[in-house]
């Protein structure tokens, strides 16, 4: 016979000012199997836990309801007290009396029946309750971080500080991402790179730090703690021991008008090359794509000149397996491309670019070595507009989203193009100026106020070149919507961030969800920003949405401190809410037929094969089986299941019953 | 068809298999299935227009099983069965010698069970035109008029689940129906009762009934309950793009994909 303990709580007012909790606790006494009832103003504070824990002594209670607020909030709380009284913590149950009860209907007499249903299916529940205990997962202390960006270098290097083994791959040839092509950066006008390329150092550099750059992640297999994966090493064509970096190779390479990755395709590159002179590790690819010898199968001149002999013109992509316990997707965003608007006549002409490209323009590594000359004639432009939102905040375009960087890089901009041309006159068109953050709205004024940018409110239509000159023409909304048409020399697109190209597929792989714009998705919008729905697979940066600089540092240190954490101890401890497949006695062994549906429902690949075997190794029957370090207790398969030889531990289908009856039958 | 009795003779003889399975004349103007285990019963082997019993439902039987390998003549009902079975794990080609049926009454033999899924996949699975009529006229119907329909339909249902012996898909060795702790489909034949066990039936072979018809000819009181897995068929298609079966085991109903278009999925 059951003796069960009910504690109702009147959590302040919040539920008794609508229920009536002395009369719940009442009439809940009176049912079969409760042996002990009360309520008490807040059940959760010392003294409502010690009427707990009292109850569970003398009373000898073998389950518990808790009668008060979310489980969320509180079910640790009190399962930890009947576990300090030594009572199964899954013998605890929660009624949810405020969110679902008290927060959400008027005082009176129904309000109060329903609190005493709530309480009474729990009733009737725990009394099938099991003792479950918590299960134990070993954890791999080492971090796999997707993408070399500044949010996977900044995690990098502070999951390797803590002292745990970090692998970072990076697709591209060196590691840096948009962070390193940026000319300087707001509010303070820093160099980005002089700030950047000691952090790529100290990461080819960190002891715990392995690096593999021109590297993709194949495959990801296993769960939390435990995860194995494939990654691709592609070939570089080239012994990176032997190579000195001494760049020999890259000057005599006869293919040089390749459009430079770096550069936004306004310098060239050579097919072996260094994409920039910073970059780590600071030795060359060959890209077979435009490589003359891979297409016409002659040249081999880097092999001829290198005075190491490390070119390898047969080598393969190499597959590195690695067991990861935790992961940190890095992967960063891209920018929205030429084809993207035809009314701007990007792609059309050259003197329209993208704020990426301004940044090489502007930078003292790039192109034009820091001078802002146009891409067509390499004049100096006189007057240069600025676009805000292109393509962003365009439910038309499918952007309906802000993407937040671009308001205070156009400020960026104009200043630096002010700052470098004095003849110079700028104009900026936007629709809101979103300067909100430490110090930027003060350096969007001083762009317009010290430096004299012309701010203009409003939208441009079209584009088009008349006489060498494109002519811009906008509204002016702050002046009653006058028209205006700007003759420019440049304009330079603030084209809106999206997600990579891939992101659906190396989610897809990793098993993280993702928003309807391919940015993947966090656990929670608020408290949980930089988990995934997949246990230990965490997110940093952009590739979550856009996201600038200090944020994507700040996000990756939060990464970093989630691994870290994980990485603190030697064992996980997991809630015991799994499935589990059900076994019985020879000769039927398990109800489960093996059609294994389940198997291709369960959003989490935890459920397996598992055969049956007889004393002589022979197969009698294949059976499904939950792997319990992967299961999260969606109940997925338990809801496909025919045969319904499946259930959630803590809430089988005998507790869902006797729920449902407990609140259908007359008591 | 001379073609099948040579065969099946020939297969037994040679303990190419174990026993064949086909149909012989029953009692009356009836047809039952004939399991040929000696050569000289070969001969009992009969094909013609009444063999419309589904054969797949026997291939996933323990009895059959213990036999050793089995031979099936198959129409392309049954071949979809097959199929679909496979995709479930309940048959594989070392126990399974396929002879098919073609609908002109020729023999094909296939070497495996990918020939066969690749023959099934040459039809598409229609609904035939009186069922169609029905669905339609069904589907005109306000809510409660079809479900005073289904309700007269059902009444007379006693429940004694000849529609699930007579499904090849309804293999399982313990019926959801049959799971008794909790009860959660009642077992007498009153109205929820019997409503309850056909919705749970049409739910349950969505995306894997191959529309043969074997409940509703198994039925002795004729009741259509064929129409409601018709109708998931219709359903599956207007929603899912139509279901086939497949030996991917890309199921229709039971696949979870992260780029499911609801986006609640993800």
């Amino acid at each position: 016979m059951s003796k069960i303990g009910v504690f109702v709580c009147h959590c302040g007012e919040n539920i008794s000012s609508t229920v009536d909790c002395e009369k719940v606790a009442a009439t809940v006494g009176k049912y079969d199997g409760v042996a002990f009832s009360v309520d008490y103003k807040y059940m959760c504070s010392d003294p409502g836990q010690s009427i707990i824990k009292s109850a569970i002594a003398e009373k000898g209670l073998t389950g518990v309801v808790v009668a008060a607020c979310s489980p969320r909030m509180h079910e640790p709380t009190f399962r930890k007290v009947c576990a300090e009284a030594g009572l199964n913590p899954y013998m605890c149950e929660m009624a949810n009396l405020r969110e679902h009860c008290s927060w959400v209907h008027e005082k009176g007499e129904a309000t109060t029946e329903k609190a005493i249903d709530l309480v009474r299916i729990l009733v009737e529940k725990v009394k099938y309750n099991q003792s479950l205990s918590s299960i134990k997962v070993p954890v791999t202390k080492t971090a796999l971080v997707i993408g070399g960006g500044i949010a996977g270098i900044q995690a990098s290097l502070d999951i390797a500080n803590t002292g745990h083994k970090v692998i970072l791959i990076e697709k591209d040839p060196s590691i840096g991402g948009h962070m390193s092509q940026l000319s300087e950066t707001f509010p303070t006008l820093d160099c980005s790179q002089c700030i950047l390329t000691p952090r790529m150092v100290e990461v080819a550099q960190h002891p715990n730090i392995t690096l593999y750059t021109y590297a993709e992640l194949e495959s990801l297999e296993g769960f939390i703690g435990n995860f194995k994966a494939r990654i691709r090493k592609k070939s570089k064509s080239l012994d990176e021991k032997l190579c000195t970096g001494c760049g020999l190779c890259t000057t005599k390479c006869p293919t040089k008008k390749i459009p430079s990755e770096f550069n936004e395709g306004l310098g060239n590159r050579t097919a072996i090359y260094v994409p920039f002179p910073q970059a780590v590790p600071n030795k060359p690819v060959i890209d077979r794509i435009h490589c003359t010898y891979y297409t016409k199968g002659k040249c081999r001149i880097c092999e001829k000149v290198c005075p190491t002999g490390a070119i390898r013109f047969d080598q393969e992509d190499q597959i590195i397996e690695v067991e990861v316990g935790a992961i940190v997707v890095a992967t960063g965003f891209a920018v929205k491309q030429p084809d993207f608007f035809p009314e701007y006549g990007y792609g059309k002409y050259a003197d329209v670019i993208t704020g990426l490209q301004f940044e090489r323009l502007a930078s003292a590594s790039g192109p034009t070595l820091g001078e802002i000359r146009r891409p067509s004639d390499g004049k100096i432009p006189e007057k240069i507009v600025f676009l805000a939102c292109a393509g962003s905040r365009d439910p038309a375009k499918g952007i309906p989203y802000c993407s937040k960087i671009c308001c205070m890089y156009i400020a960026k901009h104009a200043m630096l193009y002010q700052h470098k041309v004095h003849s110079g006159k700028s104009y900026v068109f936007y629709m809101d100026i979103r300067a909100g953050g430490k110090m930027y709205e003060e350096f969007v004024r001083r762009a317009i106020e010290d430096d004299g940018v012309n701010y203009i409110r409003g939208r441009v239509s079209k584009i088009y070149e008349k006489n060498g000159k494109l002519i811009v023409n906008g509204v002016d909304t702050l002046l009653n919507a006058m028209p205006v048409e700007i003759e420019a020399d440049m304009v330079v697109l603030a084209t809106a961030g999206v997600a990579n190209e891939g992101a659906e597929e190396l989610a897809q792989k990793l098993h993280i969800s993702y928003d309807p714009y391919k940015f993947f998705a966090e656990a929670h919008p608020k408290l949980k920003p930089v988990e995934t729905n997949t246990g230990g697979i965490f997110l940093a940066g952009a590739c979550q949405a856009p996201r600038d600089i200090p944020e994507s540092v700040a996000m990756a240190s939060g990464a970093a401190v989630k691994v870290a954490g994980l990485f603190s101890q030697d064992e996980l401890t997991r809630e015991p809410i799994i499935a589990v497949v059900n076994r019985q006695a020879a000769p039927v062994y398990s109800s489960c037929v093996g059609c294994f549906l389940c198997v291709s429902a369960c959003p989490y690949q935890a459920i397996e094969k598992e055969e049956i075997k007889n004393r002589n190794g022979e197969v009698i029957k294949s059976i499904a089986k939950v792997n319990p370090g992967l299961c999260q207790g969606c109940g997925t398969c338990v809801a496909f299941c025919r045969t319904k030889s499946i259930d959630i531990q803590g809430y089988t289908h005998e507790q869902m019953y006797t729920e449902v009856m407990a609140l259908l039958n007359e008591y | 068809m001379v073609d099948l009795i040579k065969r099946a003779k020939e297969l037994i003889e040679t303990s190419a298999v174990k026993v064949v399975i086909g149909y012989e004349q029953g009692t009356g103007n009836k047809t039952r299935a004939l399991f040929v285990e000696k050569a000289e019963d070969a001969g009992k082997l009969i094909f013609d227009s009444r063999c419309v019993q589904n054969l797949a439902v026997y291939i996933t039987k323990k009895e059959i099983k213990e036999k050793g390998k089995m031979a099936i003549a198959a129409t392309l009902p049954v071949m979809r069965s097959i199929i679909q079975l496979a995709s479930e794990f309940q048959v594989n080609d070392n126990n399974l010698l396929v002879l098919g049926i073609t609908a002109e009454s020729k023999l094909i033999e296939f070497a495996n069970l990918v020939e066969v899924e690749t023959f099934v996949h040459q039809y598409q699975i229609e609904i035939d035109v009186r069922n169609k009529e029905m669905l339609d006229k069904l589907g005109k119907m306000t809510q409660a008029e079809r479900w005073k329909f289904w309700i007269d339909e059902l009444a007379p249902c006693f429940k004694c689940y000849a529609c699930r012996a007579a499904c090849p898909m309804c293999y399982c060795h313990r019926c959801t129906v049959d799971f008794n702790q909790p009860q959660w489909i009642p077992v007498p034949s009153h109205e929820l009762g019997n409503l309850e066990w056909h919705i749970m039936r049409a739910i349950h072979l969505t995306g894997r009934c191959i529309d043969c018809d074997a409940c509703y000819n198994a039925c002795p009181l004729s009741i259509p309950i064929n129409l409601l897995t018709k109708k998931m068929l219709e359903d599956a298609k207007e929603h899912f793009g139509g279901y086939q079966p497949s030996l991917k085991g890309d199921h229709l109903m039971s696949t979870y994909k992260p780029d499911d278009k609801e986006n609640f999925i993800h």
